[in-house]
């Protein structure tokens, strides 16, 4: 686990399995080198201080053990060695363990416990595989997530080497022994058992954010909320307002009733940006699911601002409004109006 | 018996016959034959017009040889050394009727011509016993030599022949005088200005019936003026010299045939005095003590009054002090260089030291006194407009700009009679009293002037060490043999008790 906090190289080692995975977290223990404990929970203290004034966070937990051990075997199920005949099978069986795995660690109880684990997890879509092309004059050789032999890249000029290196994500890896789309699953399930990831990394391509039960859960709460649109914050405003308004849309078309949550949160990112506490996006926007994130944060905006008369005084309510209001009027909000049920 | 030497010839046949590094037939000596004493005379005034003898001395030897028939010659033998050296001798002797030969000890060959660039050889020698045996294309001849002619004696047997033309030549003279015309000559020397040494000296008597040495003054006179020239050239009993070389000189209004400073026979720490008119020279193995004219004067003294006034007692002249003061002055400002703010003025210097520039206040330095900031700068302190300026009249002595002390004595001799220690810097006031500050208390305005704010060290790039994050780079690692060997799926019971 120290690798996703401290960051440098990420060698999985031989599968661990669903059994051994969840036992982990049972298993008391201490780390073999205080010096690195020391460094690994300073930096989840600054990765967790960066939204939260806290100062200390307890050790690792054992469901953030389990889902280290699912995310390890993710990884090892992507080894290109699976990639041959009699063998695509193991990388399946190991991919589906981790799902099951995972499907077992239970959602954050609080959002103490949703910061620890984005504390842990906070860079696990940053992994990536760094594949190295040497080309010389009679041949080339592509490796794949080793180092190429220094003998290869000898008199470069006598031998015209030429060597390309080029990062790729989990998901964008190739050759894959397992099914993209299952393991695109699995990564969005781990998503899903640390919320506060899910979120600050919406505007990921793959997997696509949607909300998940956890992330509602976590946004629904005061305290919680207040985290994600810190981490939000510190994402492109464009690009956030596309990931949330598709989900959004998603989320009210299929879980209307679970909805609240989620238009509160861009009901609040939209009085922060209109307050100046918060980026606004340059320019119109430039999808249907931006646009609808704007539509509905200015609609949720003034709904919100007219239902809770407290807190404002009646100059900043009229300026808010004033500002509230191209946006609420738009297209965009009509079809939010329509979604949420809020009269014209 | 002669024939001429080829190109890259190499066998000769006579003894002691070489070839140089140009082809060249040489032996270790050349000599020149020449039928009469006045042709060797005629060689030595030809060589010694353009060169020196000096490195011919060494191996020069003059002699007189005397041929079967009874004909004397002269022949003239030196060290061939190299055939350039030779050239230049036989081109000479060729002038004036010598013949050139080479050789080593005996047998010489005639020395080489236009006709024969590589020389001669003799292919068959002469049977003989005499000293010399010469061989010409014209003759071959051998000589007996009969006696030596030195050079030195020579050169004093000739007789210098007239040339009026040494009489107007500038320069020194040796003017040598008769006894009884000595001292009248030094007077007159004396009296005209002329200056110049003099001495005495002694020859042996001309005959057995004088029984006393001859002595004469010599007067080594190096501006001779020219109103006295004809005196001196003209007066019987005094005979004038020209220096003709180091340790020889000929007699005014005439010159050696040779040329003497090209003959280096004569010792510089003598002196010889070539007469004319068939006169022997006049020899001075070293030359006597000689002294300056003017140490000859003639003295006089004083016969009358006492030996000598002696005063009958000292005392300082009696001291005029007046009061210092100091008075307005028109004259123009130079090197004000200091300032003095009284401490009213203090504030504004404050308020000014944030305008200053760096270049003024990088060469100011200032004295906090609690009469006040004394400020000097050696570049001028024009760009500090506050309190009032001074003038550094003397090192460490500053009176007011525009004023100047009364009475107007010299900057050096107000220093001293302030008797200012060292290291004080002393600033006359227009009241001219005197301040004195240390010199030590001026500290760079620079280190004065600012009030440092408190500081805290920043740690940003210790900091921004820390937060750096590595990547995070995905290594393939092997998969192994059995890569499901301890992969089971999950049991039955729930393993956590985390829930939401």
């Amino acid at each position: 686990m120290t690798p996703l906090v401290l960051g440098g190289a990420v060698r999985p080692g031989h599968a661990i399995g669903a059994r051994v995975a969840l036992d982990l977290g049972r298993l008391e223990g201490s780390w073999l080198d205080p010096e690195l404990e020391a460094r690994v929970q300073a930096a989840r203290v600054r990765r967790a201080r960066r939204w939260a004034p806290i100062d200390a966070l307890g050790a690792a937990t054992p469901a953030e053990w389990t889902l280290a051990a699912s995310l390890h075997d993710l990884f090892q199920a992507a080894n290109p060695a699976f990639d041959a005949g009699l063998r695509r099978s193991a990388a399946a069986r190991i991919l589906e363990l981790a799902r099951e795995t995972i499907e077992r660690v239970p959602t954050p109880a609080d959002v103490s416990q949703a910061l620890s684990r984005h504390t842990w997890f906070a860079r696990i879509l940053d992994i990536a595989r760094t594949d190295t092309t040497v080309s010389w004059w009679i041949g080339s050789h592509t490796y794949l997530g080793v180092d190429p032999p220094r003998r290869l890249q000898a008199w470069p000029e006598l031998r015209r080497v030429s060597v390309a290196a080029a990062p790729h994500a989990l998901l964008e890896l190739a050759p894959l022994a397992v099914d993209r789309s299952r393991l695109s699953d699995a990564m969005a399930l781990l998503l899903t058992r640390t919320p506060l990831t899910e979120l600050a990394t919406c505007t990921r391509e793959a997997p696509a954010f949607t909300f998940s039960q956890a992330a509602l859960a976590l946004v629904s709460t005061r305290t919680g909320r207040t985290l994600a649109l810190r981490a939000l914050a510190g994402l492109p405003p464009a690009e956030v307002d596309a990931a949330l308004g598709r989900a959004t849309r998603d989320l009210l078309a299929t879980r209307r009733a679970e909805g609240a949550p989620a238009v509160t949160l861009l009901a609040e990112r939209t009085l922060a940006q209109v307050a100046g506490h918060a980026a606004r996006p340059q320019g119109s926007a430039r999808g249907p699911a931006e646009a609808f994130a704007r539509g509905l944060g200015a609609v949720a905006a003034v709904s919100l601002l007219e239902a809770s008369r407290e807190g404002w005084t009646p100059d900043e309510r009229q300026r808010l409004l004033v500002a509230l209001e191209p946006g609420a009027r738009s297209d965009d909000a009509r079809e939010a109006r329509a979604l949420l049920g809020v009269p014209a | 018996m002669l024939e001429r030497i080829a190109l890259h010839q190499t066998r000769l046949h006579t003894p002691g016959l070489g070839l140089d590094a140009k082809g060249v037939a040489l032996g270790a000596k050349g000599l020149i034959l020449l039928p009469s004493i006045d042709r060797l005379v005629a060689l030595l005034a030809v060589y010694t017009r353009e060169r020196s003898l000096e490195d011919l001395m060494p191996s020069l030897a003059m002699r007189v040889a005397k041929s079967k028939l009874g004909t004397r010659e002269i022949t003239l033998e030196f060290a061939a050394e190299s055939s350039d050296r030779m050239d230049r001798l036989a081109e000479t002797a060729r002038l004036v009727g010598g013949f050139t030969f080479t050789g080593t000890a005996r047998h010489f060959v005639q020395y080489r011509d236009s006709a024969a660039p590589f020389g001669y050889d003799a292919t068959e020698l002469l049977p003989t016993d005499a000293a010399l045996a010469l061989y010409h294309d014209h003759f071959s001849q051998t000589y007996d030599l009969e006696r030596t002619i030195e050079l030195r004696s020579l050169v004093l047997r000739l007789m210098p022949r007239l040339d009026p033309s040494t009489k107007l030549e500038p320069g020194m003279r040796i003017v040598v005088a008769e006894q009884g015309l000595g001292p009248a000559l030094v007077h007159y020397f004396v009296r005209s200005r002329v200056e110049g040494d003099v001495g005495v000296a002694e020859w042996p008597p001309a005959s057995a019936f004088d029984d006393a040495p001859v002595r004469r003054w010599i007067f080594r006179v190096p501006e001779l003026p020219v109103r006295m020239r004809a005196l001196m050239y003209e007066t019987p009993g005094i005979t004038c010299f020209v220096p003709a070389g180091p340790g020889v000189a000929v007699e005014v209004g005439h010159r050696h045939p040779v040329e003497l400073r090209a003959c280096p026979v004569f010792d510089a720490a003598g002196l010889v005095l070539v007469r004319a008119g068939g006169h022997e020279p006049w020899t001075l193995e070293r030359l006597p003590p000689m002294g300056a004219l003017t140490a000859f004067a003639r003295v006089e003294l004083r016969t009358v009054g006492p030996e000598a006034s002696a005063a009958s007692a000292t005392s300082q002249p009696g001291a005029v002090r007046v009061p210092l003061r100091m008075a307005p002055s028109t004259t123009p400002w130079r090197k004000v260089t200091a300032t003095w703010i009284e401490p009213a003025q203090i504030p504004l210097l404050r308020r000014l030291a944030y305008a200053l520039p760096h270049a003024t206040i990088a060469q100011a330095r200032m004295a906090m006194t609690d009469r006040g900031a004394f400020v000097r700068s050696s570049a001028g302190i024009e760009a500090i407009p506050l309190g009032t300026f001074f003038v550094e009249v003397h090192p460490n002595l500053f009176v007011p700009a525009g004023h100047e002390v009364t009475p107007a004595v010299a900057p050096d001799v107000l220093s001293r009679a302030l008797a200012a220690p060292d290291g004080q810097v002393l600033f006359l006031g227009t009241d001219a009293r005197a301040v004195a500050v240390a010199e030590v208390a001026f500290a760079p305005m620079e280190a004065a002037l600012l009030e440092a704010p408190p500081w805290e060290p920043l740690v940003a790039e210790a900091i921004d060490r820390l937060l750096e994050e590595g990547t995070l780079d995905l290594k393939v690692t092997p998969i192994g043999m059995l890569p499901l060997r301890g992969v089971d799926a999950p049991a039955e019971e729930a393993p956590s008790k985390e829930r939401a």
